[in-house]
């Protein structure tokens, strides 16, 4: 009884989201780390209700797709104070690593950084192909339909 | 990253162009009309929510700067664009925080559309023609305590003074305006 329970504790810890902090300076870093795979980074974050609800889609995408070379990237916008929750949803949703939380050393530079035409409104979605270039940006709730027609011709 | 910088300057050249000559038509929370001329005097218009924790971060802050430059004769309005708070929870959520202004209902978003705003917060700042001389967010945390930069401040600070407004654009961060959903 207390190996299962101590298996239970390790199994929990091991589920904890891990949020990695990603600047302007090491995102081009973070989307070279999957080269080779079609890469989606989704900016989200825990007050952000749209952001919330399109999460399960896409962590069912990342399930259905991580086989034929799809990787799912989350970039949490919360702030320090809210990281705890950010974790715990992450945890709840079972949204895969890597996770990442914004950590920019100029919010405005990061931003444009990603795309000039980005307001910075959240929920926003980027789609790299397998050579790390970004191929489309997506502001604002995805049409989940229209995501994965373009996620599937990449792979 | 110059192109870049050139095309973001390119498009607040556009958004300059995007002039007040209408007045704001609003809806106060009693449903009376509430117009808004812009010209003639600067304009703060705060797109603010009743729900969004980023936006209520800030309440402190807004009332801080209403505080401050109203004396100095620049005009607040406070815009609550989204469809999902009713005027009654915008009443309640003024008198819970404390404001001494009045925020008014921007129904069906037509002001959030009209000057593109996304987010809560965001500010626009007319001049005295009308013009947008500064959109984007009030500064740069909403943790109050890591702010290293306050565009919004200095943007009216020049204003003020008669000056040119530093930086005419800045990435306003926040709850996406919960638009009202269109007939089809």
């Amino acid at each position: 009884m207390k190996t299962l329970a101590v298996l239970i504790v390790a199994a929990g810890a091991m589920l904890a989201a891990d949020l990695k902090p990603v600047s302007e300076a090491t995102y081009p870093k973070m989307v070279a780390a999957s080269k080779g795979k079609v890469v989606l980074v989704n900016f989200w974050a825990t007050y952000c209700v749209p952001c919330r609800k399109e999460m399960p889609a896409l962590v069912s995408m990342h399930q259905r797709l991580s086989a034929k070379g799809f990787q799912l990237i989350t970039v949490s916008a919360d702030e320090i104070e809210q990281e705890k929750d950010a974790a715990a949803f992450l945890d709840k949703t079972r949204v895969p690593a890597p996770v990442y939380i914004k950590r920019a050393k100029d919010d405005d530079n990061f931003i444009n950084s990603l795309d000039p035409k980005w307001s910075g409104a959240l929920p926003a979605t980027f789609l790299y192909d397998r050579q790390g270039r970004k191929v489309k940006s997506y502001f604002g709730e995805v049409d989940l339909k229209l995501l994965e027609a373009d996620v599937l011709k990449l792979i | 990253m110059k192109s870049i910088r050139h095309a973001v300057l390119a498009l607040a050249a556009c958004a300059a162009l995007v002039t007040a000559a209408e007045p704001l038509a609003l809806t106060g929370t009693g449903g009376n009309p509430v117009s808004v001329k812009l010209e003639g005097k600067t304009t703060a218009v705060f797109f603010v929510a009743t729900q969004c924790p980023v936006s209520n971060d800030y309440n402190g802050r807004m009332k801080e700067l209403y505080g401050e430059y109203k004396p100095k004769g620049i005009d607040f309005v406070f815009v609550n664009s989204n469809s999902t708070e009713s005027a009654a929870d915008v009443v309640k959520h003024a008198q819970d925080n404390g404001f001494t202004f009045a925020v008014h209902k921007d129904v069906d978003n037509k002001v959030a559309d009209r000057f593109n705003a996304q987010v809560t917060p965001e500010v626009l700042v007319f001049d005295k023609s009308g013009n947008i001389a500064y959109r984007g967010s009030i500064d740069d945390s909403r943790a109050a305590a890591r702010i290293t930069k306050r565009p919004l401040k200095d943007a009216l600070d020049a204003m003020v003074a008669g000056k040119a407004v530093p930086a005419a654009e800045s990435k306003a961060f926040g709850c996406t305006i919960k638009r009202a959903k269109k007939q089809s």
